[in-house]
């Protein structure tokens, strides 16, 4: 292979700017990855307390985002700390201890959910054999991102995991319930955005003035129910 | 004189009411840190340097609430005797009478100073005389930060989250605003930041340069297209807002598109499928999906939060350590400020104190 991009051994940890360290755990969508993720967002987390010099430690899809203050801390000793976690997570974690499960009650269809006559066709099912699809599967919570409580479901049944629109959407719904290839996710506030719109729920997932603010937490499970 | 309100451990007095609330007026303090993992943004001053800056101004702790004022200020009566901190682009601001500001002989507020204002005047923004290519956004301070319901941590208004500030919304006529730690600070004459007579760079941080962003290459494994991002200028597009800064220009070469999610930073310069670059500001979303192709200097971050519409914009690759030198002179500015009673206002506090006390 010439031109290549160098392929990072991974877990790789690399430079963010000059405030944050990004570690790569692997490359996939996946509920081990995220599981892993998480448990190296965890594992940074009690190592350092709440010594405010760690700005944020952000879990993602198979990624954990470090900030951290660059004239409070020494580069290489955040990375080393970083590093060494990296390599004592677990291969394939166990979902967490406190997870829990949620069921959401979905409005199929029609203006709650305008693509499913066409995500139905593009895959030639019945819609009502989508609905079934979507709604059978026990999903988990990968990470949370985009906007305040959107969480990450994984996974989408194969048959239906289309990709997003082309186009995104300048305004979707609250509560609106989409699919983005593997993913699928509840928009908690009206929002742009692309994901492939199904069904839509009155469930509310973020509220900030609870203290506990989100609903659905990373490694909860999650249900829908069609009403 | 309006008359103090004490509210547990914290007294309170009315010292703004809106009259008009300008085109984008909002609550911000240096937001909400930490909370990343939930989906929430950290949010806070579009320009931090600016948004510290006027606190420590007015005698406010550098991360209190203030007023971020958008390209068209507010028309704001003065309910009580104070001093303001005033900084970022200058948008025209006047004090007065309302007469006085209507027949154009309001008192001119400069940027980069704290003013005096009497109870009974306006403070309004005057966009005939407001200075172009100073920048798109003001900061106004009060002294002890205005008095506002911390939600997650912090009084930062989050548009798109419609939480935080005064209900998560803009400001609108007939709100009132209190100051924590309100009273007659009146200082001799008028208090300035020492740079703010340098025509050539005025009220940006020391080591910046207006239009001018300085970007750390990412790793050696995520090589990407630096040089055409730093090869040409760019304009800010009129699609921009507090989440992030919309560049038109030369179509950057994007990637496949569409990558995993990971956490991003303010200042990381994406690039989605158009190849035309969004650069990341104070709300941006903490995880993205878009290729990064770099990251901007946290030092430049008031550049970025002054860049209005239509301006033009370079991008300079730096060396990591160059950043971090950047980053460390911009903030060892400030607190010499903050050390100085002159500019902070802080040796009045316990008179301020007692007379808020009754």
């Amino acid at each position: 292979m010439t031109g290549a991009v160098e392929q990072p051994r991974l877990p790789s940890v690399e430079p963010f700017g000059e405030a944050a360290l990004l570690v790569t755990l692997g490359d996939t969508l996946d509920v081990v990855t995220a599981r892993r993720a998480q448990a190296l967002a965890t594992a940074i987390r009690s190592s350092v307390g709440d010594d405010p010099r760690w700005a944020d430690i952000v879990p993602a899809a198979a990624s954990v985002l470090v900030r951290f203050d660059p004239l409070a801390l020494e580069r290489e000793a955040v990375r080393e700390t970083v590093a060494r976690l990296a390599t004592e997570v677990p291969a394939a974690p166990p979902r967490p201890a406190d997870a829990r499960t949620h069921a959401i009650r979905v409005a199929y269809g029609g203006e709650d959910g305008p693509d499913l006559a066409a995500l139905a066709a593009v895959t030639g099912m019945r819609v009502e054999d989508v609905i079934d699809l979507h709604a059978s599967e026990e999903y988990e919570v990968a990470f949370l991102g985009f906007a305040p409580g959107f969480a990450y479901l994984l996974s989408v049944p194969d048959p239906i995991a289309l990709p997003r629109l082309a186009t995104p959407r300048p305004r979707v719904p609250r509560g609106s319930v989409g699919i983005a290839g593997r993913a699928t996710g509840i928009y908690p506030a009206p929002l742009p955005g692309g994901w492939r719109l199904i069904g839509r729920t009155d469930a509310i997932l973020f509220d900030p003035l609870d203290p506990d603010p989100v609903r659905l937490r990373p490694g909860d499970a999650v249900r829908f129910e069609p009403r | 004189m309006s008359d103090p309100r004490v509210e547990g451990d914290t007294t309170t007095v009315q010292v703004l009411e809106v009259l008009e609330p300008g085109l984008l007026t909002t609550v911000q303090d240096a937001g909400r840190p930490g909370l990343g993992h939930l989906g929430i943004p950290q949010g806070g001053f579009a320009d931090p340097w600016s948004g510290a800056l006027a606190n420590l101004l007015a005698g406010a702790p550098a991360e209190a609430p203030l007023l971020e004022i958008t390209a068209l200020g507010p028309r704001l009566a003065v309910l009580a005797a104070l001093a303001v901190g005033l900084t970022g682009a200058d948008l025209g601001a006047v004090a007065g009478t309302a007469d006085a500001i209507r027949a154009g002989r309001g008192r001119r507020l400069d940027p980069g100073r704290a003013h005096a204002i009497e109870i009974g005047e306006e403070l309004a923004f005057d966009p005939t005389l407001a200075v172009p290519n100073t920048g798109f956004r003001a900061y106004l301070a009060v002294p002890g930060g205005l008095a506002v319901p911390r939600v997650l941590g912090s009084a930062a208004t989050s548009l798109a989250g419609g939480f935080g500030g005064l209900a998560g919304r803009a400001l609108r006529a007939g709100d009132r605003l209190s100051s924590v730690l309100p009273g007659p600070a009146r200082p001799s004459g008028t208090t300035s930041a020492p740079w703010s007579d340098s025509p050539s760079r005025p009220f940006l941080p020391p080591g910046t340069v207006r239009g001018r962003v300085r970007v750390v290459p990412l790793g050696a494994s995520r090589p990407a297209p630096l040089e055409h991002l730093c090869s040409r200028p760019w304009q800010v597009a009129p699609t921009s807002d507090r989440m992030g800064l919309r560049l038109d220009g030369v179509a950057l070469p994007s990637g496949s598109g569409e990558a995993l999610s990971h956490g991003v930073v303010r200042g990381t310069i994406q690039v989605p499928p158009d190849g035309r670059p969004i650069v990341l500001l104070a709300d941006h979303q903490p995880t993205g999906g878009y290729p990064v192709v770099g990251v901007a200097a946290d030092a430049d971050a008031a550049v970025l939060g002054q860049l209005a519409p239509g301006d033009e914009v370079r991008f300079e690759a730096i060396p990591l350590q160059a950043a971090l030198e950047a980053r460390r002179a911009v903030r060892d500015a400030l607190p010499g400020l903050a050390r100085d009673p002159a500019n902070s206002g802080a040796g009045r506090w316990d008179e301020l104190w007692r007379w808020a006390r009754g």
